[in-house]
């Protein structure tokens, strides 16, 4: 939400500055969510759900501090590791989507959308009718090749598109600001804290979950559509089953809250991977951080190591940036920052709404974007309490318009044919996973090895 | 965090839902596939412009909205084996206290449209007094009844009015001034 309103805000600054204000606000989002879980049990962005388990466990130990700097520690660390990587693997991976056609795009573009709507959220049957909402809704307008105006009835406005910004704005903020306002918080307490610098012994000790979860988190922010709670999700169940003393997880395990926050920072570097060498973005906020690079010209592609290999580590620049400002504000503005916590809710919603409504209004001086960012702040307020996952529903809108083009490209490219999406090497490799994601899905796929095994050997 | 969402290990908050209200939302997702499709189907096929089937803009849209036709079915079926079928299962209206939360939800929808399509889009007032009112309206409308309940009234109009004022002016300062941008 933070992101896709700086996004507005950041409009009309130079391309190079806006997006360091963005890199920053999505790295330091990701790690400020932390605060909320560890002071008051409530994750402050869905990234930090997994911290709340032994973040705010230590709090009612009366250790918030040292949680706090536990967190801080690994987040940094976590942002570190995923930056090494964001450097050595980009180029790698630039080189290998050179290799990539209209057909491996195409089913690059389904498996983000398949695996983000199986991973996030908890029914997967309605995480990928959001995605395939979501590649719906980027196909109304006028299409790419005849500019044929679909779905809009008449209406010039709606024939150029939705654009994706105010979706965004709308999907993660006005949505967000209708369930706060629904579900209402009271006027919270907050656990007195003590120092929040973190002890050099808690780093030390732990540096293995650190290492671990910070290539898990890297990982799991290059599958495209996978983002930063699958990360810390991942991290910490990877740190329990190899800990010691996986009893202590949930009560106040150091372990367990250093690798949450290691995982879901370091799979920020990780998720922008796939935004700079494929166009298709890691993480939900990754989508929105690529909407924003388009937006200020900047194409993201197999084509930037060829055409601006530059931009890449000026990336891996703003994220050390990135990675400074929350260790400085971490360690110092932490006890200024709770405050903000104690604003009432009914004091913060109207202000951000009209932040919303102002930011979506900014992008191109019209008012149907402020009517897009309404309507989209209410069909995804719908679709939450209906329980349908909000980030498949925005990788769809984002990469709607990639698998539309790579589809038909393909037809034309093969005359008809559908083999090339099956036979060619690396399609046949992604088609293959994709139909494995969903097949597992279903109990009689899953029984089947077991069957198989029970009918060997009788 | 809220009554019915809880953080659960497997990932994200969960929601309660009834097998009636997923059956009836997937109807709704079964009439708005077919609806997509039959429009995709009923397309221009441009072929007068050369356009092959596969070029033909319906494609893509037309099997989107089968796919959520299927997709629509699994969940009718699902949700009907769950005995969403069953009409008098669960309450219609919900709990008082659920009606009091859509109630809220709902205010912050007419308060938001009022401001942005009524008063920012159409209405002639200029952005500053119409954030102005929009603030405050909101602060008082949600905040007044606690607060008189404290007997802090007049510091909650005090404090609706400040925020209003201020919000107004930083916003259209910083978006004007610094962020150089065109409102509304």
């Amino acid at each position: 939400m933070g992101l896709a309103l700086m996004t507005t805000l950041t409009l009309k600054m130079q391309p190079a500055q806006a997006l360091l204000v963005l890199i920053c606000t999505y790295v330091g989002a990701i790690y400020g969510g932390s605060r909320s879980a560890i002071l008051l049990n409530i994750p402050g962005t869905p990234a930090s759900a997994a911290s709340c388990l032994d973040g705010h466990a230590l709090a009612r130990q009366g250790q918030a501090g040292r949680a706090m700097g536990i967190a801080t520690s690994g987040s940094v660390l976590g942002t570190l590791i995923g930056m090494f990587f964001l450097a050595l693997f980009t180029p790698v991976l630039g080189e290998l989507a050179l290799k990539f056609g209209a057909y491996e795009f195409f089913w690059l573009t389904v498996f983000g959308v398949v695996i983000s709507g199986t991973l996030t959220g908890n029914d997967p049957l309605k995480g990928w009718m959001a995605g395939f909402l979501g590649l719906f809704v980027a196909a109304i307008g006028q299409e790419g090749i005849y500019a044929f105006e679909r779905f809009n009835f008449g209406n010039r406005d709606l024939a150029g598109g939705i654009a994706l910004v105010p979706a965004l704005v709308g999907a993660f903020g006005f949505a967000e600001l209708l369930a706060v306002m629904k579900a209402r918080r009271l006027p919270v307490k907050i656990n007195p804290f003590d120092t929040v610098i973190p002890k050099l012994v808690d780093i030390t000790r732990h540096w293995k979950t650190i290492l671990r979860s910070g290539c898990i988190g890297t990982f799991i922010g290059i599958v495209p559509g996978v983002g930063e709670d699958i990360a810390a999700w991942s991290s910490y169940a990877a740190a329990k089953r190899a800990s010691k003393e996986p009893e202590k997880f949930g009560k106040g395990s150091i372990d367990g809250l250093m690798a949450a926050e290691t995982g879901d920072n370091a799979c920020v570097p990780g998720a922008v991977i796939p935004v700079l060498t494929l166009a298709i973005p890691g993480s939900a906020p990754a989508a929105v951080l690529m909407a924003a690079m388009l937006i200020h010209g900047v194409q993201p592609g197999p084509m930037i190591m060829i055409q601006s290999p530059q931009f890449v580590y000026d990336v891996v620049a703003m994220m050390m940036f990135a990675t400074i400002g929350i260790l400085f504000y971490g360690l110092t503005l932490t006890k200024l920052m709770t405050r903000v916590l104690q604003v009432p809710q009914t004091v913060m919603v109207p202000i951000i709404l009209v932040l919303c409504t102002v930011g979506s209004f900014a992008i191109a001086g019209r008012l149907f974007d402020v009517w897009v960012m309404l309507g989209f702040g209410i069909l995804g307020f719908i679709l939450k309490q209906l329980n349908y996952p909000m980030a498949p529903l925005v990788l769809g809108i984002v990469l709607g318009d990639l698998m539309e083009k790579s589809l038909r490209r393909g037809l034309v490219l093969s005359d008809g044919s559908l083999a090339p999406f099956f036979t060619r090497p690396i399609s046949l490799v992604i088609w293959v996973i994709i139909a494995l994601i969903i097949a597992l899905r279903f109990d009689a796929v899953r029984a089947l090895p077991r069957r198989l095994v029970a009918a060997l050997a009788r | 965090m809220s009554a019915e969402t809880e953080t659960t290990e497997s990932g994200g908050t969960e929601i309660e839902v009834s097998p009636r209200a997923d059956l009836i939302s997937a109807f709704v997702w079964v009439a708005f596939g077919l609806a997509v499709a039959i429009a995709s189907w009923r397309m221009d096929r441009l072929e007068s412009q050369g356009a092959t089937p596969y070029t033909a803009p319906g494609l893509v849209p037309g099997i989107l909205g089968a796919i959520m036709v299927l997709l629509g079915i699994m969940l009718a079926v699902r949700a009907a084996r769950a005995g969403g079928h069953r009409l008098g299962a669960t309450p219609w209206l919900p709990s008082a206290g659920g009606r009091a939360a859509m109630a809220r939800a709902g205010w912050v929808l007419v308060m938001g449209l009022l401001y942005a399509a009524g008063m920012v889009g159409h209405g002639g007032i200029p952005f500053w007094l119409a954030t102005f009112i929009f603030v405050t309206l909101f602060i008082l409308l949600f905040d007044l009844r606690a607060r008189a309940a404290k007997d802090e009234t007049v510091k909650g109009i005090v404090l609706a009015i400040a925020v209003g004022a201020g919000t107004a002016f930083l916003v259209s300062y910083v978006f004007q001034e610094l962020f150089l941008v065109r409102l509304p």
